[in-house]
């Protein structure tokens, strides 16, 4: 990568204290995110995968600062938006986005769709003329593969599918250079899923766009992006180009996400790295390396004791594990 | 040799179901049978009547908006529609249990563990309060959850969705099921819980030689787990074949569509091929096959009738007029 990232994030640390009493004290302090650090590129997407509670979700909304982070630095366009207040990121809101997984939960149920996206048009881009308005409104929704009759209906008249793409519209209302995809797909049917996959890629491509593209299902990252990140209890184990996902993973719980996808080609059945026992509580991480305790190959006395940091062990692929390479 | 009589055969069901638009039939005209000791998938998407045809068997549908209209399910022999409902609920958690998709629900939040496994072997099985206790500890053992003798007083919130998963599984066997029915079983779970949810569900499937109805969107969990598929659309069954053979060769252009856009079967390229449009709306239903409007094979005779599930000289069955006529005109 050339020049300055699109996003930088720095050790980037957010913590939720539990418990305790009100005057601090006492509870526990969760771990969300730990120590995370990355950088995307414009037009790029950075595939972001794990199983729940690792902190994927958290992660994206801390970038977005729509959570506190604890420590680290974020930054985007070069600025540092770490300790931004929240009236001086609003200008900045524009252009970075959120899609959710549930669409439903986003959109105002007393609200047409033309009265949701011209509220987000209007937030972010100053006034228009009626008929510019109008023009924007049906650009807008043809881009997103949906007729112009959708403007004046209500959100549960839409279809999972549909809800998907104005929540996409939503989002491109403000022209943002980079959007944070949380589980985008999840919750819809297969054959609607790759619609809107198909979506996503086209409009990045047309309006060079950046994603974060959260998911837990790693086929689907696959397909989306150039550099995948996985994460495991608030950390990123292993980051790599997509390519090496298929051949050269090397941390032993990528390994074991990937033997676990039921495959639907023999062919392509691999023996299956079967991870004993439950996540971990992030409440109470283990010591050491936190996936020790369900780790296959690790090594009393080193896996326990030390935490491993990433490293660099081909261009581009970093891993967090001892015993990797 | 002799056919072997099925352990279940469900025969031309329709349920019916009362919505703001009228009366619409979730499942309509479903038949299959499934052998002693068998697994069939049943896979489709939302709103293909999958897991209403799994709750009309054990006749647990919604009591005030759902009902059976016609058909029969056949048990053994007797018809479980015609059964008195005393003898549907011996039937339930005895002979045919069911696991759900989600165990928090189907869990009773306030019973312990131990209660909960226990009042099925009290219920079937007529055991004392201490044998079900010892039991249900035997039962966790044997779905894999460690210090059992502990966890069996614990309560659903104590436990993880796979541990709670795994409690329901118990659960489910605890009378040594002839059938067990599991409705998305590992749907609300992390990937590598559910390749170990999976796994345990196939060991006492061989060790129990219990038949198993797997109810999934899931192309991968139905490929890897079951022997045979039962293909599903708005309603109604479109195919059905053995796992290899549908994954090898869909001949359903609702199934070729399906399999060929999922992200891996096409690695490389960049565009997925997608279905267009949207599953049909149940109470506007188009005339003719149910999946025409969305499909690009479509020859004129599909509006006009729907196909029925035709079954062919391999064994297979479809219901797709394109399918029938090129598999007759010899195509490959």
């Amino acid at each position: 990568m050339t020049g300055e990232p699109l996003l930088a994030v720095e050790r980037l640390t957010t913590y939720f204290p539990q418990g305790g009493s009100l005057w601090g004290g006492g509870g526990k302090v969760l771990r969300a995110v730990d120590d995370v650090s990355f950088s995307l590129g414009a037009g790029e997407t950075l595939g972001l995968v794990g199983e729940s509670g690792c902190g994927k979700s958290t992660l994206g909304r801390t970038i977005l600062r729509l959570i506190d982070p604890t420590s680290g630095a974020i930054r985007f366009e070069g600025r540092d938006i770490t300790q931004l207040s929240q009236a001086k990121l609003r200008p900045l809101r524009s252009r970075m986005q959120i899609i959710f997984q549930d669409p439903y939960g986003s959109l105002n149920p007393r609200m047409t769709v033309r009265a949701a996206l011209s509220e987000a048009l209007t937030v972010h881009g100053g006034r228009a003329s009626a008929a510019d308005q109008r023009e924007a409104l049906v650009s807008l929704v043809s881009r997103v593969g949906l007729r112009p009759e959708v403007l004046d209906r209500y959100p549960h008249e839409f279809s999972g599918g549909q809800r998907q793409r104005i929540g996409i519209a939503r989002a491109l209302a403000v022209r943002p250079r980079f959007i944070v995809a949380d589980e985008p797909v999840s919750a819809l049917d297969l054959s609607i899923q790759a619609q809107i996959i198909n979506l996503l890629m086209d409009l990045q491509e047309e309006l060079k766009l950046s994603y974060l593209f959260i998911a837990h299902d790693l086929k689907v990252v696959e397909h989306m992006s150039q550099r995948i990140a996985v994460m495991y209890l608030g950390r990123i184990v292993e980051l790599m180009p997509r390519a090496r996902l298929a051949t050269h993973t090397l941390h032993p719980y990528t390994q074991a996400l990937r033997s676990a996808v039921p495959q639907m080609d023999p062919a392509k059945r691999r023996l299956r790295v079967l991870l004993s026992g439950d996540l971990p509580s992030p409440l109470a991480p283990p010591p050491g390396c936190s996936f020790h305790p369900r780790c296959p190959i690790a090594q009393r006395g080193l896996c326990d004791t030390k935490r491993p940091e990433l490293r660099e062990l081909a261009e581009g692929h970093f891993v967090a594990c001892h015993l990797a390479g | 040799m002799t056919q072997p009589k099925p352990l279940l055969a469900v025969r031309d069901l329709r349920t019916a179901f009362d919505t703001a638009q009228g009366s619409v039939f979730a499942v309509d005209g479903v038949s299959f049978e499934l052998a002693a000791g068998g697994t069939l998938g049943v896979v489709g998407e939302s709103g293909s009547g999958k897991s209403v045809t799994a709750l009309s068997i054990l006749r647990l549908l919604p009591a005030v908006t759902g009902r059976i209209v016609s058909g029969e399910i056949l048990w053994q022999g007797r018809d479980i529609l015609k059964l008195p409902e005393r003898e549907v609920r011996a039937l339930r958690g005895k002979s045919i249990s069911m696991v759900f998709q989600e165990p928090m629900t189907s869990l009773n939040p306030v019973y312990s563990v131990a209660r909960q496994i226990g009042e099925v072997l009290q219920l079937h099985e007529r055991m004392s309060r201490a044998e079900a206790r010892a039991r249900s500890i035997e039962l966790l053992k044997v779905v894999g959850i460690p210090s059992p003798e502990k966890r069996v007083d614990s309560y659903p919130h104590e436990l993880s969705g796979g541990m709670r998963q795994r409690v329901m599984i118990a659960m489910s066997i605890a009378c040594r099921p002839q059938l067990l029915i599991a409705d998305e079983p590992t749907t609300a779970l992390d990937v590598t819980i559910q390749a170990q949810i999976l796994e345990l569900l196939a060991r006492l499937r061989s060790e129990l030689g219990m038949a198993v109805l797997l109810i999934t969107h899931d192309l991968g969990v139905v490929a890897e787990f079951a022997e045979e598929v039962l293909v599903m659309y708005a309603g109604t069954v479109v195919e059905r074949a053995k796992v290899s053979e549908l994954f090898d060769r869909p001949l359903h252009p609702y199934t070729q569509g399906l399999l060929a856009s999922a992200p891996s079967a096409q690695s490389g390229k960049r565009r997925l091929s997608t279905i267009e449009g949207v599953v049909p709306n149940l109470a506007e239903l188009p005339a003719g096959c149910r999946f025409r409007e969305r499909c690009s094979q479509a020859i004129a005779q599909c509006a006009l009738a729907e196909p029925p599930l035709t079954p062919l000289p391999s064994g297979r069955k479809v219901a797709c007029f394109v399918a029938v006529a090129k598999l007759q005109a010899g195509a490959p």
